[in-house]
């Protein structure tokens, strides 16, 4: 029904060389929240657009359902798109907006009505039904652009970077609306954003796209916790993940990871991966989660390996947690504390140690994970 | 008494704010406000004229030093114009028709080919459209005297000589138009379109339910612009037109006030015209000005 089929899908545009889409291969199921993320220029609006018929494909297909729709009409898709601008017509009331695409359906009057009130109703927009746009809120316009796609009860939702033009309190508000509505229709939703938080906390599927390429596809869960090369590692989460240089050192006393100012043991696990893959003795990078580094005397300091002396460059209070820069001389880290139990101020001299179990490796040259 | 008290002084707070409001305003932009006061009054008073002169008995009209503004305003040139023209070849009306009919429906063709053109122009890329709209510019630079031979020649070979196509045709191909209306329309988000076409509307239902209504301030402007012009010309008139029937009013004003210029009597006629002239101009002014002034373009887009 809503499943989505990309077969080896390719975009160039005329006037540039490289390609924009590049052999995107993936299948969407039906119900699924599919978002996809990664910076500006990835290729993922493109896609967007190509499965919403607005671009070319230049080569490869797109199936919706069981149909491939490389040359159907973005009408005949049954689709529908939400904008990053919303669209509006701003000549219409809200209800002709919403009701515009079913009148071009010819759709009977009274049955009309009722879709339209019944949209109305899930995006609680009932009392605007006569406003025009211009009339309206960011948050509310986007709620009307969001009834325009439901009333037309399509196989597939389109969202094309919704939440980026409003502000920061109303984006987490609507962020949890749009999933519960995703929970209610259970529609297939495809939505494209270069904004990590939305990605994490709204799909059940992430891709995440650079240059046109797929780095990766997975749950948020497994996107977060074991990245399968060093850009999806610093795209995701924030602060972003802390990347070391450093080589590896195969001794007696077991497996090291050496930078210049301190040694790390590497956990046996993780250390005969490395061996195996011939790293000794080569440059290496180490990747750590600003949560996966302790301070002395803080909760999960019992689960660290490694510890070394650092000192504090800046302190970024959240809230709920304070981020510490540390300044190792060749290197920054970015430490995750909990700001009631220790009070640090900058310049201040710290003991940290890695959850050795947590971190990653990556080949400096490829910037794919070893382990 | 207490009252009176509090409303000196209110109005006392209240002069010597707006005094210090003045004070705020600098000397460049108290200079520059009197000279385009002096300016809109200078502007203004031949309209004021016009409509006075139509309404003056005949002394009035010949008195020395003229006046501007009429003493015992009578309707006199109005009728004179209405009746006295009826019982000559032509009457009046009739050139007021064929004006009529030409000025709206020289504006419906504009107005049409212009957004249709501009549209293309703007949202379609298709062989040739870079060349085509290169040419466009290129016919904004032309003179309208450099073409009229031409132009009469097309004319007079399509076989459209002494008929209302001839008054119409000329005046559809506005370059200047089409200008105005792709720069409108470029500044529609391609979304907008996209989002009718998803919603799954045709190209023509696009453009007359999306775009034109969303450009009625620059159709608006076209409308004033094309009006002016082709209300007002002669040209046509003049040059393909040779039967008197088939001529129009701006032509007939150009007799009268050419013709007339000793006839005493011609005067009071000549001044009622001028103001019949006058007055759809204005009209049309005041009735689109709203629109160009109102900026829907971007109200549902943030």
């Amino acid at each position: 029904m809503g499943s989505v089929s990309f077969q080896h899908v390719k975009k160039q545009y005329a006037t540039e060389r490289r390609y924009s889409v590049d052999d995107f291969h993936l299948q969407v199921e039906d119900g699924e929240f599919l978002v996809l993320v990664g910076p500006s220029g990835c290729g993922k609006s493109t896609l967007l657009r190509m499965l919403a018929g607005l671009e070319d494909i230049s080569e490869g297909e797109i199936y919706i359902g069981d149909r491939m729709v490389n040359y159907v009409s973005s009408k005949d898709r049954n689709i529908a798109m939400v904008f990053q601008n919303y669209a509006l017509y701003p000549h219409m009331s809200v209800f002709e907006n919403i009701a515009f695409g079913l009148r071009l359906r010819k759709l009977p009057k009274h049955e009309l009505q009722e879709r339209v009130t019944r949209a109305a109703k899930v995006l609680e927009i009932e009392a605007l039904l006569d406003k025009l746009p211009k009339h309206m809120s960011g948050g509310q316009r986007q709620r009307v652009a969001l009834g325009r796609a439901i009333v037309r009860e399509p196989e597939v939702f389109l969202m094309d970077e919704p939440l980026s033009n409003l502000d920061a309190k109303l984006r987490v508000q609507m962020r949890e609306e749009i999933t519960k509505l995703h929970r209610k229709l259970q529609t297939t939703m495809i939505y494209v954003t270069h904004d990590q938080i939305e990605a994490m906390t709204m799909g059940t599927r992430i891709v995440v796209m650079r240059s046109g390429i797929i780095q990766q596809v997975g749950t948020p869960k497994e996107i977060y916790q074991s990245p399968k090369n060093m850009f999806v590692a610093g795209f995701i989460g924030t602060p972003p993940m802390n990347f070391i240089h450093g080589t590896i050192q195969h001794t007696s006393d077991g497996v090291f990871f050496d930078t210049r100012r301190y040694r790390l043991l590497i956990p046996a696990k993780k250390a005969k991966v490395l061996i195996d893959q011939r790293y000794h003795d080569k440059r290496i990078v180490l990747g750590v989660r600003a949560e996966k580094i302790a301070c002395k005397d803080s909760v999960d300091w019992s689960l660290t390996q490694s510890q070394f002396d650092s000192t504090v460059d800046m302190l970024e209070f959240m809230g709920s947690d304070t981020y510490l820069h540390l300044n190792n001389t060749d290197h920054s880290l970015i430490v995750r504390v909990d700001p009631l139990r220790l009070g640090f101020q900058e310049g201040d001299t710290v003991t940290v140690g890695f959850d050795m179990n947590n971190v990653h490796f990556f080949d400096p040259g490829t910037e794919e994970l070893l382990c | 008494m207490k009252t009176l008290q509090m409303m000196t002084r209110r109005s006392g707070v209240s002069l010597a704010r707006a005094w210090r409001k003045a004070k705020a305003v600098d000397w460049f932009q108290r200079i520059t406000f009197l000279g385009l006061l002096l300016l809109a009054v200078f502007m203004a008073l031949p309209i004021i004229f016009i409509f006075n002169h139509a309404f003056k008995p005949i002394n009035e009209l010949f008195l020395y030093p003229p006046r501007f503004i009429v003493q015992e305003p009578t309707l006199e040139n109005f009728r004179d114009l209405f009746l006295k023209t009826q019982s000559l070849v032509i009457p009046f009306t009739r050139y007021l028709f064929n004006s009529l009919l030409t000025t709206s429906l020289t504006m419906i063709g504009v107005i049409g080919v212009s957004s249709m053109a501009a549209y293309a122009f703007s949202k379609h890329v298709f062989p040739g459209s870079k060349f085509f709209f290169a040419l466009t510019i290129f016919a904004l630079m032309f003179a309208p005297e450099a073409v009229a031979i031409p132009r009469y020649l097309v004319i007079a070979n399509i076989g459209i000589m002494n008929t209302y196509f001839a008054h119409i045709i000329p005046l559809i191909a506005a370059p200047t138009s089409v200008f105005l209306m792709k720069q409108f329309v470029d500044q529609i988000p391609n979304e907008l379109m996209e989002a009718a076409r998803i919603d799954g509307a045709k190209e023509w239902l696009i453009f007359f339910r999306i775009v034109m209504p969303v450009c009625t301030p620059a159709i608006a402007t076209v409308a004033i612009l094309t009006f002016q012009g082709a209300w007002s010309q002669t040209e046509t008139s003049n040059l393909y037109i040779q039967v008197e029937s088939m001529k129009t009013l701006p032509y007939y004003v150009m007799t009268l006030t050419n013709g007339l210029a000793n006839n005493v009597v011609g005067q009071g006629i000549a001044a009622a015209v001028g103001l019949i002239m006058f007055v759809p101009n204005l009209i049309i002014f005041l009735v689109s000005q709203r629109r160009v002034l109102a900026t829907m373009a971007h109200s549902g887009i943030k």
